[in-house]
């Protein structure tokens, strides 16, 4: 079914045919556009116009010029279902951080460089030409970043040279121009890169047919950057190009993965072990080989990590355009008085009301964090209280640093489980729903003292055992695809693990709720970080004594705590993937 | 140039290192077509410079005396006198750069020529054109009976089955003798690239024939099947840049066979000079290996001049 009225906010650098792969599928799929676009270039009012003389739908296209910070404002109108944002990350985050809340979907496509690595089994002129393709033709949207491995070095930089003094950069009409313009902004943005690259120690080389006056900006060659200067971390303009090298494959990777941006990315070898082993490494959402810039509208591309998650092209960028039809209309949970900075910082205290009364209670559970039940660092713990007011136990108080240490097991975990067949995980996972039902009195008889019902906890328990068996099947679909389009040579489209998940649980359904989290994030081969329900983690530990034997260590990690202070610390790690709440608006 | 022993093989080492990624040419070679357009009395100006790249070329079993001697006068009066003087290009002594024919018909080239009083010279194919499936030793008499009849340059083929077979070093040596057997005679040596296989093969030829001493590559007889495309120009044109790196000798390059059209002749002047550089645009290092290529040329001059399209019976037949 299709989302109704989409919100296009576009860069001041955008190009022409960027703009064309964010409207054209929305319209497809007949879901009707606003865009926002800079008032320096009049194109897409003149598309407006065409679109409004067709007749028959006089508002399926709609194009407002102003200033970026118009963004927002655009973002926050009552009937957008959904935006589609297209710029820097700083706007992005800004939008997003506006958008919370409210059930409007965005697309974030943030960040326009891409990355070319060259290896030493390339053909290297036709790099060059790749080169030229990515950087200086009207299709590129953004700077590149060159890896060229160190033996074949000054041969490209002579070659790249020689073929920058004949690109011709002119007016469109003219016949024989290679590169237009994008504008004044992008000028000057480009400028002042060059300036800072400059006074850090790097070489600039700019050579082509160029008119003198801006906003026509010269094809230029960055070399000799070092890579700790702050210039080498931010974004490349377009039409600047950074050269670095490297010396082997392990190292470009590692270079070439050490960057928060995940667009796009070539990878440029005769060799096709050696090509498709550097394309699986790099964690970029679109990686060509022996090509760049090759778009077709039936391939999807799009990035990853902080290029935003969007994509563009093939069955995936027309899902971006719709929702599943049967989707419950979404109520927005607006919180009035949010104060990002408070949230979640102090614990609230949780001392027992008055003296224990009643038979001690069993020792603390410590928070189950590496394979094991290890205690917090805070070395506190909390009462968890039964639905008759009794103490049934203590958990642990967990922390930042717990979540620190979680999340690091996690991480550790992560390769050897997305490495395994899914097989493998399929049989952990019926393991797993095996154990369940091994220890089903214990559960239903804990269940019972949170106030429920004997044959509803049985049942709450038998549902959470089936659920894990039907994940374990699934994980055998993969849903890798190969596709055959137009481009000279397949496409292949993997679906890869995130990585590593948090997830923090409702309050009720506790064993049900916890069960059916974890499941689909492991089937897919991600590791896990829980925060278990607040009312009663108990159930939850005791899943934990089983996954302590038949799960790899660090595979789910479980830490207990105050749910807010839990998912501050969340959310402000930078090194979790995804974050899955259930919880309150807040 | 004068590679013997230890540096040959390690030219020849470097070589086989070599790779050309065809997709990523062909996308390049469809690139240059639309990129470059040039019109109105600049294209006239590349169009009369085209003419001074041809070799005019008569290459038929039917060939006789009389055709030959038409084809000389048609080479060195190449566009009609009144269109030439509209342009003010008639005192510019504009002639094509040569008339190409084959082994026999020398000694009908050279008399017409000089009855014509043009000093242009006559490119004679040589070693069993078209296929060079013939004996080294009867090609080698060959080259030297066409020197011996008057011809200035030489056009041979190469032995494909060498670079099919991966023979490198004698593939080298042939052309060595070849060479030799030219004398003082300008060497163009044809890569027959529609029968190379790949490539790769095409680049790697490529160097080797320049090693051994062509003063020129070409990139095929134009009897094959598929003659000179774009692709396997820019594959000849980058190893022509880089010998000229490597060594500072400037290679020269013909394309031959499938140029008909005026468009198609701008399109690989742009590509060469593209490619290569203006210096390359000489006839001296480039020429256009064609015969109906020149009344196509001259239909468009006289359009630029008059205004009107001609049909072929207007304009005089070569």
């Amino acid at each position: 079914m299709r989302t109704g009225v989409i919100g296009l906010i576009l860069p001041p650098t955008f190009s022409f045919l960027e703009m064309m792969w964010r409207i054209c599928p929305a319209l497809a799929m007949g879901c009707t556009v606003v865009a926002l676009v800079p008032p320096t270039s009049p194109t897409p009012l003149l598309l407006a116009q065409l679109a409004g003389e067709l007749g028959s739908f006089p508002g399926i296209l709609n194009v407002i010029s102003g200033p970026a910070s118009l963004g927002p404002i655009l973002a926050s109108q009552p009937a957008i279902q959904k935006v589609a944002f297209c710029g820097a990350l700083e706007e992005g985050r800004v939008l997003r951080r506006s958008l919370a809340g409210k059930c409007v979907e965005l697309g974030l496509a943030l960040g326009m460089e891409s990355l070319l690595l060259l290896t030493d089994t390339a053909d290297v002129d036709s790099a060059v030409e790749g080169v030229v393709d990515a950087a200086w033709s009207d299709r590129g949207p953004g700077g590149l970043r060159l890896l060229i491995q160190e033996s074949v070095w000054d041969e490209f930089m002579r070659r790249l040279q020689e073929r920058m003094g004949r690109l011709r950069s002119g007016q469109g009409l003219d016949g024989a121009v290679d590169m237009g313009t994008r504008g004044a902004a992008a000028c000057d943005l480009a400028q002042r890169f060059v300036h800072e690259a400059q006074s850090q120690g790097a070489q600039v080389f700019q050579a082509g047919d160029v008119p003198p006056k801006s906003p026509f900006y010269p094809p230029t060659l960055v070399s000799n950057l070092p890579p700790a200067s702050p210039c080498a971390q931010a974004e490349v303009p377009w039409p600047v190009v950074v050269a670095s090298p490297f010396r082997t494959a392990k190292e470009a990777l590692a270079v070439a993965n050490g960057t928060p941006r995940g667009g796009s990315a070539s990878v440029w070898s005769e060799r096709l072990g050696q090509a498709l082993e550097l394309g699986y490494g790099l964690q970029m959402g679109t990686v060509w080989i022996n090509a760049h810039n090759l778009r077709d509208p039936s391939v999807p591309t799009g990035g990853c990590k902080e290029s935003g998650c969007s994509w563009h092209g093939g069955p995936d960028g027309l899902y971006e355009y719709l929702r599943p039809s049967r989707t419950p209309i979404q109520v927005s949970c607006l919180s009035k008085n949010m104060n990002y900075d408070t949230f979640g910082l102090a614990v609230p205290s949780t001392l027992p009301a008055g003296p224990e009364i009643g038979p001690s209670p069993a020792p603390p559970y410590g928070l189950f964090v590496g394979g094991r039940f290890q205690a917090p660092g805070a070395r506190s713990s909390r009462p968890i209280q039964d639905s008759s007011g009794n103490l049934h136990g203590y958990v642990a108080e967990g922390g930042a640093k717990d979540i620190r240490g979680a999340v690091e097991a996690a991480h550790q975990a992560a390769p050897g489980w997305a490495g395994q067949s899914p097989g493998a995980r399929a049989g952990l996972l019926w393991a797993l729903a095996a154990a369940l039902e091994r220890r089903k009195s214990t559960l239903a008889s804990r269940l019972e003292r949170q106030g429920v019902e004997l044959k509803a906890a049985e049942a709450e328990v038998e549902l959470s055992a089936r659920r894990l068996r039907a994940w374990g099947a699934r994980a055998q679909a993969q849903g890798h695809t190969l596709q055959v389009s137009g481009l000279r040579g397949p496409v292949l489209r993997l679906r890869e693990p995130l990585g590593v998940l948090a997830v923090v649980c409702p309050d009720e359904w506790p064993l049900l709720a916890f069960v059916s989290l974890l499941a689909p994030a492991l089937a897919c081969g991600n590791t896990v970080v829980m925060v278990p329900s607040a009312a009663c983690p108990l159930l939850a530990l005791e899943v934990c004594q089983d996954m302590a034997t038949l799960f790899p260590a660090g595979l789910a990690n479980v830490v207990t705590g105050d749910r807010d202070h839990l998912t501050r610390c969340l959310a402000l790690h930078q090194d979790v993937q995804a974050l899955w709440y259930f919880g309150s608006a807040q | 140039y004068n590679f013997c022993g230890r540096g040959l093989s390690k030219y020849l080492s470097w070589i086989s290192k070599i790779q050309v990624n065809h997709p990523a040419v062909l996308r390049r070679a469809e690139q240059i077509q639309a990129r470059r357009t040039v019109k109105k009395e600049w294209q006239a100006a590349w169009l009369l410079k085209a003419v001074t790249f041809i070799d005019l070329t008569t290459l038929s079993g039917d060939d006789t005396s009389s055709n030959i001697q038409r084809l000389c006068y048609k080479a060195k009066y190449p566009i009609r006198e009144d269109l030439l003087k509209a342009l003010n290009m008639h005192d510019k002594g504009i002639t094509t750069a040569a008339v190409c024919v084959y082994p026999a018909r020398v000694c009908d080239a050279v008399r017409a020529l000089k009855a014509a009083g043009c000093n242009i010279p006559v490119a004679s194919v040589a070693t069993g054109f078209p296929a060079g499936q013939t004996h080294l030793k009867t090609r080698l008499e060959e080259i030297r009976l066409a020197v011996e009849d008057g011809a200035t340059e030489i056009d041979v083929v190469i032995n494909r089955s060498l670079v099919l077979t991966g023979q490198w070093e004698a593939l080298y040596d042939e052309i060595r003798q070849f060479r030799k057997a030219c004398g003082e005679a300008h060497l163009k040596t044809i890569l027959a690239t529609g029968e190379l296989g790949s490539l790769t093969n095409v680049y790697k030829a490529s160097m080797i024939a320049m090693m051994a001493g062509s003063d020129f590559i070409k990139t095929s007889t134009g009897k094959e099947t598929v003659n000179a495309t774009f692709p396997v120009a820019i594959v000849m044109l980058r190893a022509i840049r880089d010998f000229f790196w490597k060594t500072g000798n400037k290679i020269g390059f013909k394309p031959a066979g499938g140029i008909r059209s005026a468009k198609d002749s701008l399109a690989w002047l742009s590509l060469v000079k593209e490619e290569l550089g203006d210096e390359w645009l000489k006839p001296e290092l480039f020429r256009i290996g064609a015969s109906t290529l020149l009344s196509d040329i001259e239909r468009q001059i006289y359009h630029h001049v008059t205004g009107r399209y001609a049909a072929y019976h207007d304009l005089p037949m070569s």
